[in-house]
């Protein structure tokens, strides 16, 4: 944890007072979002990614580590989702005039966060048994197909969004701005990290409690439980 | 010698209350300033509320933890009595 504020803090400022500005086309001063932009978007799918192996190792052999692994990465898919859906317009707003474009990039984003709400969701208000978990991870499972087609809509339909990730990074002409975005991906590869271990942890003890409770009152402990 | 003033038709109090027309071609003046500061503050807003959300969780849990002991307790309590 203090590895990870200790890089938050050195991004922060370097973002600030070291990245270069960028051209005016590209948004100018809110061009600095990307450095938080990206990496957000590289932690939803970071999130995702594991979101799809728990729900998949669930569906093949149920167990409470591995509904909690995928609760876990829909949660965490779903902030760093809104991170992105958040940063994005308001870079957009001084690039290209709109804060929201049905841009392929943009809706695909939309689309897969929207996804991961429907999990959350479903997990929060839909019950707990074994039918509502399988659902969840089937949708777990199948929303990790939209992934790849974020990735290449920008390559395969065009839009207004850049690609100078898609194109190997080659449109960050300055070595600063290479460097934040490099600090940028490590800082939010340990923040998601943390989240999704502290997250997965917190289910599988909420599960653990759940089983002691209904141990307890098949004890007759029904009072004060 | 002067070109005369060329006027544009004003609008009237109806058309301007009654309908807005887009202005194509005009500079975005949004301050980049207050876009980038709003970006971070939302940004870091949601992590925020997101790890309040789960530290409550984790209270709760633990408080639940800490009642099924007393439970438990009492149990062993009673069952020791004669």
């Amino acid at each position: 944890m203090p590895l990870t504020f200790a890089v938050f803090a050195f991004l922060l400022w370097f973002i600030a007072f070291h990245t270069p500005q960028a051209q005016a086309a590209a948004g100018g001063l809110a061009q600095k979002i990307f450095y938080f932009h990206v990496p957000s978007a590289y932690a939803m799918y970071l999130s995702a990614l594991l979101c799809c192996v728990g729900s998949a190792a669930y569906l093949s052999s149920a167990t409470e580590r591995r509904n909690a692994i995928a609760q876990a990465g829909a949660e965490c898919a779903v902030v760093f989702g809104f991170m992105v859906l958040v940063s994005g317009p308001l870079w957009a707003k001084k690039a290209w005039g709109v804060y929201w474009t049905w841009d392929p990039r943009l809706t695909t984003s939309l689309l897969s966060v929207l996804i991961y709400v429907a999990i959350v969701v479903l997990r929060a208000f839909g019950g707990d048994g074994d039918a509502e978990r399988r659902f969840a991870a089937a949708i777990g499972v199948l929303g990790t197909v939209n992934l790849p087609i974020i990735h290449y809509s920008v390559r395969k339909w065009g839009g207004n969004h850049p690609a100078v990730i898609s194109q190997g990074g080659g449109g960050l002409a300055h070595p600063d701005m290479k460097l934040a975005l490099g600090v940028g991906f490590l800082a939010m590869t340990l923040l998601a990290t943390l989240l999704l271990w502290s997250q997965a942890r917190t289910l599988v003890l909420r599960g653990k409690v759940r089983a002691l409770e209904e141990r307890a009152a098949a004890a007759g402990l029904t009072g004060g439980v | 010698m002067q070109a005369p003033p060329t006027h544009t038709p004003q609008p009237t109090v109806a058309e301007r209350s009654t309908e807005f027309v887009p202005v194509t071609g005009g500079a975005e003046t949004t301050s980049a300033e207050v876009l980038v500061v709003s970006a971070y503050v939302l940004m870091w807003a949601l992590l925020l509320a997101f790890v309040a959300l789960g530290w409550r969780r984790q209270h709760q849990l633990s408080q639940r933890i800490t009642e099924l002991e007393r439970s438990l307790q009492k149990l062993d309590g009673e069952r020791a009595e004669p």
